[in-house]
Parts: structure tokens; sequence; C-alpha cells
């Protein structure tokens, strides 16, 4: 018998697929489905929890020379 | 009140830069100053007059003692005229501000968001718009309209009393901090001249909290100063009660050598009779040194030191320099290094001279003011981009002090490129040029002389050859006039340290072109050399000519999900090698190539990771140089770089960052790069800053940063542009190279190929994800602070077949013995001459 799920369609850049993919390795229930390189068919209650862990692990990788100034202070 | 006042800061910057005539470079100390005096004065306008009247130009003529009496009247008077101009001053402008916060300011609605940073009460002045600068009371901030007509003036005075921090093409960013001032003041500038201009170009009244730090950090500098005379360190002072604190200082009293100790207290009694002038509240020099500092020298201080005679001195060991220097900072009386070559005539001078065809660059000559103004030798730090002519500065400053001359560089590449523009640009024989590296160690036979060396030839403390030793004794044993530190930046403090202590030389110089570090240890070189003296301003460089002009551009290469996928999965060095090796950022590289080969351009392409290096070269067919690559291979690739046609590129490990000089290139392209080294990434680009064609019209150099997107990569493309972004570059970020898709014979543009390039880079081991560990600056110098740095493996794989290793081949013994070696090497001192001599013209 054929089941439904609700689902979220989630387009990205190849790489954040990527990094999606290594959360959803963690958690195991964010990703329904592998569409293709761009499109991941996704839980839609971990939308938010997706927005913010990316904005985590992406953060590091930005340079703010405030910050640093903030620190020296 | 516009008029007067629009034509102040004009008279203010050439009183704080006098105008250096070609006679600067002349033995007649008088004709370099006194002469510009004199149209100096007859030029400007009222503030200078009030000096005039006061017989201040007749006076200053007057080096004889006989005129002292009227002088110090004189001076006086002036004194008590600009002190009262500036009460007036103080009255009119900073009534409000002496209270900081004046008791009818009330702070308007969106005050409370700015808090303790509400400025709103500083009120501007009804003719703000044609003044450039604005104040921070805070902490010292100062902004530049670097659009105003005076900002060209303002400039030259900033950078005198402030550090620049930013300077990009409209709005410049400077901070006073005490190290400037201490700049400020050793290049004879005063607390009340700082002010007084900073006043005049300022949109608001100069707050008071900044007046007090100007005046708390400049008060007691330039009070103390170390001399060396006979090869031994001398703290001097003209006041004998600062004397007698120093001595009684816990720090520097014990340091004192009590044998040696000379006194020679004759002048108080005239001293005692100006201190009595209330006006002259600190200092009696201070009021007449502000004259001097309009004419743009302190050439009358050192006359009146030398009239009354009452110079007091004591002692202190060499290798105390140091302590008693940064005991001097913390107490507020910084010691000021002045050499007074021309009266020195101990040392044997050195027959060099700028050769007739040298020419100077203004802005050269202009840093090279600083260090001279007063006719005698400062020591400090020179700061001017890559390619801007660093080297000249050093030579110039040699011929202008004509003693003795060490130059320090980092590597034995820079050294013979010193000792070859030593020979070209001057007047110097090669009999009189030494040598001190591994390979070389000579003296000059001659009473003086230049000797170049690296840093870690002199700072070596491991056993040295018999030769070395030698060396060393020779160059220990005597006083230097003049020291040359190149790049200084890169040396460690303590290298540096055991360096400056342990050759003794007049006057020190340091170079560089970014005064940067990343373990921000820059301060301590304040103590160790000097103060900066001068910084040059990029900009205005490359707009005037002198360097190229710079199109920088960072490309943004997206991350296959492959690579990605296993970039989130790896280490972090395994990590550097998937941004590095991405198939986007190679494709990105090939994609620039062809296009700037078709344009005619000369490329360079960086790369930090040799891993990296090879398979980007060998994919594209392209010569390559790394460390290991032999000397005679690297010179072949680069000549034919240079002059054949058919080779328009190279990749270029670390070893290209400094020591090779390619005026022919004009397009970069960095595919790996140091962490987030600001510094590096200044050097790379001083590689295209001299580019031959750069006075072409419109001509512009390339310079491309390739950045694997969402990777670390990012963080430390941002933290390195930093520099350059200070400098006044702008970075352009390329998201998207257009018609790279369609460029016939792209790499990897097939999946499977990708997929082979990702299983290749994974085989790889951690090994080949290290950067280099190659001669250049960095390595050879050892900033041990990198932990990321690895070696490589000291085993040796050999081959030979198993009856050979087993002893079943024919054997020949041969003793092999170190000493003997050398002893070999060794020839016969006349031959040596002979052979050595020839080799290097």
């Amino acid at each position: 018998m054929a089941r439904a799920r609700r689902g979220m369609l989630l387009q990205c850049d190849p790489s954040i697929k990527a990094l999606i993919l290594q959360i959803d390795s963690q958690y195991n229930d964010i990703i329904l489905e592998e569409l293709d390189d761009t499109h991941l068919l996704v839980d839609p209650t971990k939308v938010d929890f997706i927005k913010h862990e990316l904005n985590r692990l992406l953060s590091k990788n930005i340079y703010n020379p405030m910050e640093e100034e903030e620190e020296q202070q | 009140m516009t008029d007067v006042d629009s034509t102040k800061p004009n008279e203010a910057s050439t009183r704080v830069f006098p105008k250096m005539s070609e006679s600067f470079f002349s033995d007649d100390e008088s004709s370099a100053t006194d002469e510009s005096v004199v149209e100096e004065v007859d030029n400007d306008d009222t503030f200078v007059n009030v000096a005039q009247e006061d017989g201040f130009v007749s006076t200053h003529n007057g080096a004889n003692p006989v005129r002292k009496p009227n002088r110090s009247r004189s001076k006086k008077k002036t004194g008590t005229d600009a002190m009262s101009m500036l009460a007036q001053k103080d009255q009119s402008f900073l009534s409000h501000a002496n209270t900081d916060i004046p008791a009818d300011f009330e702070p308007d609605t969106v005050s409370g968001m700015f808090r303790s940073h509400d400025f709103s009460y500083l009120k501007l002045r009804p003719d703000h718009s044609s003044r450039p600068i604005w104040i921070s009371p805070s902490d010292g901030r100062i902004i530049l309209e670097s659009f105003s007509p005076l900002a060209e003036q303002a400039q030259d005075f900033l950078v005198t009393i402030a550090e620049p921090i930013s300077r990009p093409s409209h709005i410049h960013e400077y901070k006073i901090t005490a190290y400037s001032l201490y700049a400020a003041v050793s290049v004879g500038l005063e607390t009340d001249d700082i002010i007084s201009v900073l006043d005049r170009l300022s949109k608001v009244p100069v707050a008071q909290s900044i007046i007090d730090f100007i005046k708390g950090a400049t008060v007691s500098y330039g009070k103390v100063k170390l001399v060396i005379k006979h090869n031994r360190y001398f703290v001097e002072t003209t006041q004998a009660d600062i004397l007698q604190m120093l001595l009684r200082d816990s720090v520097i009293g014990p340091l004192r050598i009590d044998s040696e100790q000379q006194q020679e207290g004759q002048g108080d009694s005239s001293k005692d009779g100006k201190n009595s002038d209330p006006k002259a509240n600190v200092n009696p020099n201070d009021v007449e040194a502000m004259f001097s500092a309009v004419v743009g020298g302190d050439n009358e201080r050192d006359e009146e030191e030398d009239d009354i005679d009452a110079v007091h001195t004591f002692e202190i060991a060499n290798e105390a320099v140091e302590v008693v220097k940064k005991r001097c900072q913390e107490i507020d009386y910084p010691v000021l290094e002045e050499y007074d070559f021309r009266n020195d005539h101990r040392n044997p001078d050195l027959d060099i001279d700028l050769k007739p065809s040298t020419q100077i660059r203004p802005y050269q000559e202009k840093s090279l003011s600083k260090m001279f103004g007063n006719g005698r030798a400062r020591s400090g730090i020179i700061v001017l981009p890559c390619g801007a002519g660093k080297t000249l500065v050093g030579i110039t400053a040699a011929c202008t002090i004509k003693k003795s001359v060490i130059v320090l560089c980092t590597s034995s590449v820079s050294v013979m490129q010193w000792r070859q523009q030593f020979l070209q640009w001057c007047t110097l024989q090669p009999e009189n040029c030494a040598v001190f590296t591994s390979d070389n160690k000579e003296m000059f036979q001659t009473e003086s002389g230049l000797v170049v060396s690296t840093y870690s030839m002199v700072a070596n403390t491991r056993n040295r050859s018999h030769d070395s030793q030698k060396v060393m004794d020779f160059l220990t044993g005597r006083e230097w006039g003049f020291i040359i530190l190149d790049e200084v930046h890169v040396v460690p403090a303590a290298m540096s340290r055991r360096v400056v202590s342990t050759i003794a030389a007049h006057a020190k110089l340091g170079l560089t072109a970014t005064l940067v570090r990343e373990d921000d240890k820059i301060s301590d070189l304040n103590f160790l050399i000097g103060p900066k003296l001068y910084e040059a301003n990029w900009m205005e460089l490359s707009q005037k000519g002198h360097i190229a002009n710079v199109q920088c551009a960072e490309v943004w290469c997206p991350m296959t999900a492959e690579f990605y996928q296993e970039y989130l999965r790896e280490s972090a060095r395994k990590r550097m090698l998937l941004y590095i090796m991405n198939p986007t950022k190679f494709q990105a590289c090939q994609f620039l190539i062809e296009y700037h080969e078709r344009r005619g351009d000369k490329i360079i392409v960086f790369s930090d990771n040799v891993y990296a290096l090879q398979e980007y070269a060998l994919k594209l067919g392209k010569p390559f140089i790394y460390g290991s690559t032999p000397q005679q291979e690297r010179m072949n690739i680069l000549q034919n770089f240079q002059y054949n046609d058919q080779i328009n590129t190279i990749f270029l490990s670390k070893v290209g960052d400094t020591s090779i000089d390619l005026p022919e290139a004009t397009c970069l392209i960095q595919i790996s790069s140091h962490y987030g080294s600001r510094r590096q990434e200044a050097q790379r680009l001083g590689r295209i800053l001299r580019a031959k064609r750069r006075n072409d019209e419109g001509f512009n150099a390339f310079f491309y940063s390739l950045v694997s997107k969402d990777t670390q990569e990012m963080y430390y493309s941002t933290k390195r542009q930093a520099f350059l972004v200070d400098q006044g570059y702008a970075f352009k970020v390329i998201t998207h190279l257009h018609g790279m898709e369609n460029l016939p014979n792209l790499a990897y543009a097939s999946a499977r190929e990708r997929r082979e390039l990702l299983q290749e880079v994974l085989l790889n081991n951690e090994e080949a994800a290290g950067l280099e560990v190659g001669d250049d600056a960095d390595n050879s110098i050892g900033r041990g602070a990198n932990v990321h740095k690895r070696f490589k493996s000291k085993a040796v794989r050999g081959e030979g077949s198993l009856a050979g290793l087993a002893g079943g081949e024919d054997m020949a013994y041969m003793e092999y013995s170190t000493n003997k070696n050398k002893e070999l090497k060794e020839h016969h001192p006349l031959i040596r001459k002979m052979y050595y001599s020839n080799l290097k013209k």
C-alpha cells in the first residue's frame, strides 16, 4: 500500500547539500529523499533546525574583523 | 577666518616637513637646513612672522656662543608669544571642551544609542567643511577626508604623529598612540606643535582628553639619549635631575657601570636660571624647540647643548641596553638614539657616494628626510611597499652616513642582491664590500667597508666553524656607523635582540613593506630598532606610477559535491588538500591562465602546497619551481619566463614569495596560501607591483585569489586581505567566471575524472597536505609558533641489488672525514681573494 508523507522541497548548492547530509548523518530524521545534486526532500518540521545548524557551521568560515577587535578590548 | 585658516595648515605641513634640497646629501650641514629656513620664513604668513619680529632668523644662523644670551632672551619672548597665542586659541576654541561635556548640553533622542561614544556635544566649527579631520576623544582615532584640498598636507602630518590604520580612497583612518607620538618627537616635533596643527585641521575643537594624552605622552620625550662612544654605551641627558632620577631608579640604577661614570656638571647655574621661567614649565628647551621645529630641525638645541656643555652621562653595559631602554619607556622617558655622524672623526670614513645617474624618488627622499632631519642619523623603521625601492633608501642612507655599514637580510639570495645593488647604485669599490654567508666568509681589508650578511649567520649561537668565528669576532670587535635590517618584520624578537646587542652600530635602519605580524610582536621593534619614521601610502605611489596599478579579485569556486562530502569527513590538514585540489578551482585556474595568456600577460601562479603545485603544473604543462628545484633549473625557468614568448606562465611555491624579482610578471593567481597570513598576501602582491609595463596607458596588473566556497579557506582569505584592504585595495568577488564551461580541453569536466582526482587526493597521506618547508624567509628564520609545519622524513631511500647489499659485489672503500673536506675547500688566501673577487664581478 502506498504511503504518503509530508515533505518540503529544498533547493541548494551541492556543497550545502553535502553539509545537510552530514547534519542528517547525526540525527537520521531530517532527509526524506535525496532527489539530485541540488534538491532534497526534508521533514518540514526540521527546517528551522537545518537553518540554524547551517548558520552555525558556515559562520566558522567567515572572518569578521570586528569580532577580533572586540576580543582584544 | 576662512582665509587665514585655510593657509595655516599649509604652513604647518611645510613646517613639519622641511623641503629637502639637493644639499641634503652634501656634507655642508648649514646649507641643508639654514637656507631653507630663511626661505620658509620668508614665504610663510602670520605664525612665523611672530618669530621673525623677535629676531628669530638672525639668532638661528649664529652658531657662536657669543650670541647665546641674546638668543635665550628672544626665545623666551617668542615662547611667551606662542604661549599666549595658544592660550587664546584654547580659550576661544576649547572653552567648552575643557569640561569635556558642557553643562548646557542636552542629549537628543538618539544619544542613548551611542552611550559613551556620543560626541555630539563637540560643536562643529563654522568652517568645518574646509577642515579635513575629526578626532575621536575616547580613543584617539583620527578620521581624515582624503578628498579635501588639504588632505595631502594633513596626511603628511598625520603619518608622522599617528599610525595609519586604513587608507582607502576617500576616508582615511589614523590612530594616535604613545608610540606614534614617540616617533613624532624623535623626528623633531614638539608637543605644542602637534596640538596646534591638529587643532587647525580638526572640524571640531580638539577634545581635552586628546590634548592631555598628547601632553602626557610627549612631555618627557627626547630628554634622554643613548650614545655610543668608543664602542661603549652611555646614557646622556642635559638635566641633572633627570640623571639623578634615572640613577635612583630601581632598575636602571644598578645597571650603571661605576668606574666609568663621568659627570661634567658645569652649566647648572645657567639652566637653573632658565627653569625659573614660569612659561617653560617643563623643560627650557621646549619653547625654543617649538620654533626650531618650525624650521624643520633642532640644530639649535644641539648647538646649545654644545654651548652649555652640561651633558650628564653614565655608562651602561652593552647587554643592559635593552633593559634600560624598556625601563625608560615605562617611566615615560624613552631614550632617543641619535648618531652625529658628521662629527664622528674617530671612526674612519667610508668612501661611498651615490652615482650621478642614481635618481631618488620624492617619497624616498621624504622618508630619508625623516631620518636625517637635523643632520644627525636617527634609528628607526621605514615602511615602503614591495617594489618601491627600499634597497635604494638603505643605500642612500649609507651614502649619507659614510661610515662602515653592515646589512642584514633574510636569505643568501638577497645578500647577493644587496651587494649587487650597492655596487650598481653607488661608488663603493668591490674590495670594500664583503659578504658573510655560509658559503662566503669574507672581511674587508680596508679600515672601513660594507658587510652583507644574513640574520641567521650573525645571530647563530651554536658552534661556529673557525672561519665564521673569525668573521664574527671581526664584526663584533668594531664599531659600525650604520646597520640596515632588511625585512625587519620577519625577524623574531629574540633574534633581532641578539643581533642588535652583538653588533655595535650607531644608527639602525629597519626596512619593511608590511609592518604586520600575526603574533603581535611588532611593538618589540620599538625598543630594538626605533620608532617608525615613515610609512608610504600605497595608493598614492600607484597613482604616481611608482608601483603598478593592481586589480584584485577573489574568485569563489564552489566545491563539488563529492569533494565537499569528503571535506566534511576529513581531519583539518587533509581538508586543506581537498579545498586546494577542488576541481572547480582547477578549472578556474586553467580558465584564468588561458584568458590572460591570450591578453599577453605573464602569469605567476602561487601555491604553498607542493603537491598541488606539481599536480596543477603537470596537468597544465607549465614549468614550476619549488624548494627542492636545483638552482640551475630555477635560473633556467626564470630566464625562459623572462625572455621566451612560449613560456608565459610559471608555478611558484613559497620560495617565490620574496626573493624572486620578476618585473615581467603582470598577473598573479594564488591557489593556496599560508593560512591567514596578511604579510604573505602583501608580499605576493609585491611581485607584480614592480611590473615593467606599469607606466603604459591604462595598464592594470591582476591579482586573483582562488578560494573554495564554504570552506575554511574563505575565512583565511578574508583575513589575509585585511592588510591590503587597509592600504586601499578593493577586492572584487567573482562568483562565476563567464564562459568557463565552454573552454576547450577543460580539465575535470566529467564526473568520472573528478572522482578519479578525488581518489588520488584521498590516497595521499597527510604529508602531502602540509605546507612546504622551504628556504623562504619564514622558515629559515624559524618562526616557531606555527604548529602546522611538518618536516619531511629523514629516511633516505636508496636502490641496490640484493647481492650488493649483502656485500657480494665489488666494493671500494673510501674514508670520509668532514675535517679533511673542509681543509680541501680552504684555498690559499691569495687564490681565494683572486678567485672569489672574480666570481663576484
